[in-house]
C-alpha cells in the first residue's frame, strides 16, 4: 500500500494537460471527424461552399484548403488534417477535399478496431500494406494516354481542367475557362512551367465570361502625376525600358548639409540638383526608349519630360509585374540609367492602355518571348472573383501537372471502387488481424464515391450498390463506372465521359491521407502547455521574477 | 457551435474561440441568407423607375443625401450582413461596368431568390435550382439579342443617344428637365469619345457643381471650369485669345531640396541677399512675359510679392490650381506643363479662345472658365441647383446618363425599357421550361416569374395596378408578336416602348440578368456559413 502515500510527484507545470492511452487516440479520432464533416458537403461537382467570417472579411469558398485554413482549427490532432490539405495544395493543387476526407474515413474505419484492443501498430502496419499495394495497382490502371499530336495533348489538359473546375463556382463555364487556363499554360515555358508567370487579375464588374487571357502582361494602371495623359498611350512594337530607379528631384535631407557663401552661388546649386535628374532623363530619351517602367516613383516632372517627348511612364508597377513584364519582353530591370544600352530594352507587338470594368490597365500583347500569360477575371462580387481566382488556380496547377506526367485516371469516384474493390479481392489472401486491416481501408476508399452521390441528393446506398457490382464484373469495361450525377442511373462510365484526373492528384492524396491517419494513430498521448497568455496573467499574482519550473529542479 | 465531449467529460475544443464562433448549415443557412439579401431588394424595389421614390440616407456625421441611385443607396446603408454585402457589391459592379441600371440589377436578384426560396420548400436541390437559373438565363440572354435593334447613332443629330439619355434621367429627381440634361450629356460625351476606337474616357468630362440656380442654368462648358479666381482682384477678368503658361513650379525663388542654411554675417549680404531675391521674380516673370503668354496657371502658390509684381506687369496669373485641373487644362488647350521657368518656350503655351472671371448670383464666389480650346478634348458641366442635395444628385444622374451614351457608343444595340424586355424574355423563357425534362424545369419556370418582377414592380410604382397591367401587356406581346410592348409608366396612351422612346442599352440589360443570376447562384451554393456569434 506504500504507493498511496507517496508524494505527488509535479512533472509539468501547472495547467498543463495531459491525457493518454487508447481513450486518447479514440478521442483524436472523434476530434478529426468533426473537422472533416466541415469540408464534407463540398466534395464532388455538387458540392456546395461555404461562407466563413472572419472579422470584417468574408470568404465563400469550395476548396478543402482555403475553408480548413479559415476555420482556425487549433485541435492538435485535428491540426494535421489542415496540414495535410495544404500540403496537398502545394503538392498538386486539387483535391484537398478528398484528401482530408479519406484521412478522416481511414480514422474512422480505425476506431472499431482500438476500441476492440488491438493494438495501433498493428492497423499502422496494414495501412501502410495496403497503401504500396494501392499505390501499385493505380500506376497500372492509369492510362497512358497519346501524346502525338499536340491537338490530342491540348484535349487532354482541357478534359482535366474541366473535371478540376466541375465542383466550383465556375461549373458552368467550365468550358470557357477550361480554354482559357489551357492557353496560358501552354504560354509558359515547358520546362519549368513556372506558376508564377501566370498572372490573374482582378476586376469586379461584368460577367465572368468578359474575362480574357491577355498573351504577355496586364496590370493596372498605376498612380500618375499631371501629365500622364498627355503621354501616348498605345505603341506598336515599342521599345520597353525597365527601370528600378527613383527618377524624382531627389533630397538629401539626412546626411548632406550645403553651406553657401555667396547669393550667386545659391543658382548652381539648385541647377545642379536639376542637372542630375534631366542628365537621368535624357540618357533614357536618347536610348531610344518608348515606355518606361519603374519600380520606384516616377515624379511629375519626369512625366511631363516624357509626355513632350512622347514615351509613355508607369512608376510604382508591383515587383510581380515588373518582373513578369521582363519575362515577357525580353527586357532586363536596370538599376541604373548609366551606359543604358538599347540592347536590354523589351519589347511586344502592341501595348495599349484599356479601359476594364472602371479601372484602366496596361496591356502589353503579343510578346516575342511570351513565356507569361496573365489572365483577366471579370465578375459580380469581390467574393465571386476571390473564389473564381482560387478556382483557377486549381484548374492551373492540375494542367502544369497533366502537362508533365502523362498518365491519368477517371474521376467521379471511379478509381477510387477499382482500387478498393482490388483491396477487398487481396484482403481474402491474406492471413491474420491484416486481412480486417487492408478490407478497412478498402472500405474507407469508397467514402469519395459515397460522399459524391450523397452531395448529388442521389441515393448513395443504392448508386454504391450498383457501382461495387459493375466493378465486380471486373475487366476494362466495369473499370471506369464512377458516379453521375446528370443521368436516371446515377452510374456511368466516367471514363467514356471525359471526367479525367491527373493520376498524380490520386497518387499524392492516397499518401498523405495514409499518412496523415497513421500519425494520428500512433499517438498516444498528447501534452497540451497552458497558453502563454495564462502565463503572463499568473506572474503578477505569484513570485515575480520565479524561474521556470524546469530550472529550478 | 454546439459542443462535444470525449471519454473524460473535457469539452473538444477544435477551433479557436469555438464558443464563441456560430454556425448555420443546410437549410436553415439557405434561408438565413436569401432573407436578408432580400430585406435589401425590398428597400430597394420602390425606387425602380419613372415614378419611383428617392430615398434619403444620413451618414453617422449628419451628412444628409437624398438619391434614387441603387449602387448610391446600398453604399450609404453601411451594411453589416455578409450575405446582403453581396447584393452591395452587386449593384457596385454593375455601376462600375455599365453605370446605370444599378437598381434594376438588385431587385432582379431579390425576385430570384425570393423564387428560389419557394423551390427550397418544394424541396428542390439548391444547386438543381442554380442549375435551372443558369439554362434560363442563357436563353434569356440569346432572346434579348434578337429582339435587341441596332441604331445608328448618328441620325438627326444623335436623336437615338439623347432619348437614351433621356430614359435613363427619367427615373431621377431631375426628370423635369431630362431632354436639356441629356442633350449635354450626348454633346459632352460625343465630344471627348474617340469614335473610332470606339472608346471614351470619362477622365475628359469634369463634372463641376454650384450650388445657386435652378436645374435649368446646368450648362455645357467646351472647355474647363475651375473653382478659382485671378490671384490679384485688380487684374484683368477676361482674357481673350489666351496665350496660357502652365506651370508646375511656384513663383518664387527656387530652393534646393536638400537642406540648406543660409548664414548672413552683416547687413551688406541681407541686401545683397535681398537683391538676388527681388531679381529671381522679374527674372521669372519676364520669362514668362517673353514667351508671348499672357495668362500663367500656377500649380503652387505666390506670395504677395509676387502678386504685386505680375499685376504691375499686367499678367492674371491663378495660382493654387489642382493636379488634375492643370492635367484637363493641358489637354484641352494642348499646352505643355512647365516645371521650371528656364523651360518657358512659346511652343509650350496652350491657347484658349477666351479666359473669363464669372461670379454666380449675389455671392463672391468666382470661378475661372477656359473656353474655346484649341483642341476640345476637355469638357466641363455645371450643374447648378437649389441645394446641395439636389445638386449631388443631379450630378449622380448625369454621371449615368454619361454612362449610357458611352455604351452606346461602344455598342449601339438597344432594347426597349419599360420592363418590355423583361416580358419578352420571360415569355420566351415559359416556352423554353416546357422543353426541359428534368428537375430544372421549376427553376426555369421560375426565373420567368422572376423577370416578370420587374414589370410588375414598375407598374406598382407608377401606381398601376400590377397584375392587370402585366398581364394586358403580356397578352399583347404574344397576340401581337411585339416585344416592344411593357409598362405604360408616364400615362402617355401607348404601351408600345417604341413609341414612347424609352431606350436601355443592350449591355445593361445583359448585365443585370447575368450578374443577378450569378449573384443568385453564389447565394444558393452556400450551405454552412460560419461566423462569429453576434453576426
Amino acid at each position: 500500500m506504500s504507493q498511496f502515500l507517496q508524494p505527488t510527484i509535479l512533472l509539468l507545470r501547472e495547467g498543463t494537460d495531459t491525457s493518454q492511452g487508447r481513450a486518447q487516440i479514440v478521442s483524436n479520432i472523434n476530434a478529426v471527424q468533426a473537422v472533416a464533416d466541415v469540408v464534407k458537403s463540398t466534395l464532388g461537382p455538387r458540392g456546395m461552399d461555404k461562407m466563413i467570417q472572419t472579422g470584417p472579411k468574408v470568404t465563400i469558398s469550395n476548396d478543402g484548403a482555403t475553408i480548413l485554413n479559415l476555420l482556425e482549427v487549433v485541435h492538435p490532432a485535428a491540426r494535421v488534417l489542415v496540414d495535410i490539405a495544404k500540403s496537398q495544395d502545394d503538392e498538386v493543387g486539387d483535391g484537398t477535399t478528398s484528401t482530408t476526407l479519406l484521412a478522416a474515413e481511414l480514422l474512422k474505419e480505425a476506431k472499431p478496431f482500438i476500441e476492440e484492443g488491438i493494438h495501433p501498430q498493428i492497423v499502422i502496419q496494414g495501412y501502410r500494406k495496403a497503401l504500396e499495394l494501392a499505390l501499385e495497382k493505380l500506376e497500372g490502371f492509369s492510362i497512358n494516354i497519346s501524346r502525338d499530336s499536340p491537338e490530342d495533348k491540348r484535349d487532354t489538359l482541357l478534359k482535366c481542367a474541366q473535371t478540376a473546375l466541375n465542383s466550383k463556382l465556375l461549373a458552368n463555364t467550365k468550358q470557357f475557362f477550361s480554354e482559357l487556363v489551357v492557353s496560358a499554360v501552354e504560354k509558359l515555358d515547358p520546362n519549368i512551367l513556372d506558376r508564377d508567370l501566370i498572372g490573374i487579375k482582378n476586376v469586379t464588374g461584368g460577367s465572368v465570361t468578359d474575362s480574357f487571357l491577355v498573351d504577355g502582361v496586364a496590370f493596372k494602371k498605376t498612380f500618375s502625376y499631371a501629365g500622364f495623359e498627355q503621354q501616348p498611350k498605345r505603341f506598336e512594337n515599342p521599345k520597353i525600358c525597365l527601370l528600378n530607379l527613383e527618377l524624382e528631384l531627389k533630397s538629401e535631407k539626412e546626411n548632406a548639409e550645403i553651406r553657401i557663401e555667396k547669393p550667386e552661388e545659391y543658382q548652381q546649386i539648385v541647377d545642379a540638383e536639376w542637372a542630375l535628374i534631366y542628365e537621368k532623363l535624357e540618357i533614357i530619351v536618347k536610348a531610344g526608349a518608348q515606355i518606361v517602367l519603374s519600380k520606384l516613383p516616377i515624379g511629375d516632372l519626369a512625366t511631363q519630360y516624357f509626355a513632350d517627348r512622347n514615351i509613355f511612364c508607369a512608376g510604382r508597377v508591383p515587383q510581380e509585374d515588373l518582373l513578369r513584364v521582363q519575362k515577357a519582353t525580353g527586357g532586363q530591370v536596370q538599376t541604373t540609367v548609366n551606359g543604358l544600352n538599347p540592347e536590354t530594352f523589351g519589347t511586344c507587338g502592341l501595348f495599349e492602355e484599356v479601359q476594364v470594368g472602371a479601372e484602366r490597365y496596361n496591356l502589353f500583347k503579343n510578346c516575342p518571348q511570351s513565356r507569361t500569360a496573365t489572365i483577366v477575371l471579370r465578375g459580380g462580387a469581390e467574393q465571386f472573383i476571390q473564389e473564381a481566382e482560387r478556382s483557377l488556380n486549381d484548374a492551373i496547377m492540375i494542367v502544369r501537372r497533366c502537362f508533365k506526367a502523362n498518365k491519368i485516371v477517371a474521376g467521379g469516384g471511379a478509381i477510387e471502387l477499382e482500387l478498393s474493390r482490388y483491396l477487398r479481392h487481396y484482403a481474402r489472401s491474406v492471413t491474420g488481424k491484416t486481412q480486417y486491416i487492408v478490407n478497412s481501408y478498402a472500405k474507407a476508399l469508397e467514402v469519395i464515391p459515397r460522399t459524391i452521390a450523397e452531395n448529388a441528393g442521389l441515393n448513395s446506398i443504392e448508386i454504391m450498390n450498383k457501382l461495387r457490382q459493375r466493378h465486380a464484373q471486373g475487366g476494362e469495361e466495369g473499370r471506369w463506372y464512377g458516379v453521375d450525377i446528370n443521368g436516371q442511373s446515377g452510374v456511368c462510365d466516367t471514363h467514356s465521359s471525359f471526367v479525367w484526373e491527373p493520376s498524380l492528384v490520386k497518387r499524392n492524396a492516397l499518401c498523405s491521407a495514409t499518412e496523415a491517419a497513421c500519425a494520428i494513430l500512433s499517438i498516444d498521448e498528447t501534452v497540451k502547455n497552458p497558453k502563454s497568455d495564462q502565463d503572463t496573467k499568473m506572474k503578477p499574482k505569484g513570485q515575480p521574477g520565479r524561474p521556470p519550473m524546469g530550472m529550478r529542479r | 457551435m454546439s459542443l462535444a465531449f470525449d471519454d473524460y467529460g473535457r469539452p473538444y475544443i477544435i477551433l479557436r474561440d469555438q464558443g464563441q464562433k456560430k454556425r448555420m448549415k443546410g437549410l436553415e443557412a439557405y434561408k438565413s441568407n436569401i432573407l436578408a439579401a432580400k430585406a435589401i431588394a425590398n428597400t430597394l424595389q420602390s425606387s425602380l423607375g419613372p415614378k419611383g421614390m428617392d430615398k434619403m440616407l444620413v451618414s453617422p456625421d449628419g451628412d444628409v443625401s437624398v438619391t434614387n441611385d441603387g449602387a448610391t443607396i446600398v453604399e450609404k446603408m453601411e451594411i453589416q450582413h455578409p450575405t446582403a454585402k453581396l447584393l452591395v457589391e452587386l449593384s457596385q459592379s454593375q455601376d462600375a461596368e455599365i453605370g446605370d441600371g444599378t437598381t434594376g440589377v438588385v431587385v432582379l436578384a431579390g425576385k430570384l431568390l425570393e423564387q428560389a426560396l419557394t423551390l427550397l420548400d418544394k424541396g428542390i436541390h439548391p444547386l438543381k435550382i442554380s442549375d435551372g437559373f443558369d439554362r434560363a438565363c442563357d436563353v434569356a440572354i440569346k432572346h434579348l439579342e434578337q429582339i435587341a435593334e441596332e441604331i445608328d447613332i448618328q441620325a438627326n443629330d444623335h436623336e437615338a443617344l439623347i432619348q437614351a439619355a433621356c430614359t435613363a434621367l427619367g427615373s431621377k429627381v431631375v426628370s423635369k428637365r431630362k431632354r436639356e440634361l441629356g442633350k449635354i450629356a450626348v454633346t459632352a460625351v460625343l465630344d471627348v469619345a474617340d469614335l473610332t476606337r470606339k472608346d471614351v474616357n470619362l477622365d475628359l468630362i469634369k463634372i463641376q457643381t454650384k450650388t445657386g440656380g435652378s436645374v435649368e442654368d446646368t450648362r455645357l462648358i467646351s472647355g474647363i471650369l475651375i473653382d478659382k479666381d485671378m490671384s490679384h482682384p485688380q487684374m484683368q477678368k477676361e482674357v481673350t485669345d489666351a496665350k496660357i503658361c502652365l506651370l508646375t513650379c511656384p513663383f518664387e525663388p527656387p530652393k534646393p531640396k536638400t537642406k540648406h542654411n543660409i548664414n548672413i554675417s552683416n547687413a551688406e549680404d541681407y541686401n545683397k541677399l535681398y537683391q538676388q531675391e527681388q531679381q529671381y521674380f522679374i527674372d521669372m516673370v519676364k520669362l514668362v512675359k517673353n514667351s508671348g503668354a499672357n495668362i500663367a496657371l500656377c500649380q503652387w502658390g505666390f506670395d504677395d510679392e509676387a502678386n504685386h509684381l505680375l499685376l504691375q506687369n499686367n499678367l492674371p496669373a491663378v495660382r493654387w490650381v489642382s493636379g488634375t485641373d492643370v492635367e484637363l487644362i493641358a489637354m484641352a488647350t494642348g499646352a505643355r506643363i512647365i516645371p521650371r521657368f528656364q523651360e518657358i518656350t512659346p511652343e509650350k503655351l496652350g491657347k484658349a479662345g477666351s479666359i473669363k472671371e464669372v461670379q454666380f448670383g449675389t455671392s463672391n464666389e468666382r470661378m475661372l472658365v477656359i473656353e474655346n480650346c484649341q483642341c476640345t478634348k476637355a469638357v466641363t458641366i455645371l450643374i447648378r441647383g437649389g441645394s446641395q442635395m439636389i445638386v449631388d444628385e443631379a450630378k449622380r444622374s448625369i454621371h449615368d446618363a454619361i454612362c449610357v451614351i458611352r455604351n452606346l457608343i461602344k455598342d449601339n444595340r438597344i432594347v426597349y425599357g419599360g420592363g418590355s424586355a423583361e416580358l419578352a424574355c420571360a415569355l420566351q423563357v415559359l416556352q423554353y421550361a416546357d422543353e426541359v425534362s428534368s428537375v430544372e424545369q421549376y427553376a426555369v419556370r421560375s426565373f420567368a416569374d422572376a423577370l416578370e418582377g420587374i414589370p410588375s414592380c414598375l407598374a406598382d410604382n407608377c401606381g398601376l395596378n400590377p397584375i392587370t397591367s402585366v398581364a394586358q401587356a403580356k397578352s399583347r406581346q404574344l397576340s401581337e408578336k411585339n416585344p416592344r410592348i411593357g409598362i405604360d409608366c408616364m400615362d402617355l396612351g401607348t404601351t408600345d416602348m417604341k413609341e414612347q422612346r424609352i431606350y436601355e442599352t443592350l449591355s445593361s440589360k445583359k448585365q443585370q440578368i447575368q450578374l443577378a443570376t450569378q449573384v443568385v447562384k453564389m447565394i444558393l451554393k452556400i450551405d454552412d456559413v460560419i461566423a462569429p456569434d453576434d453576426y
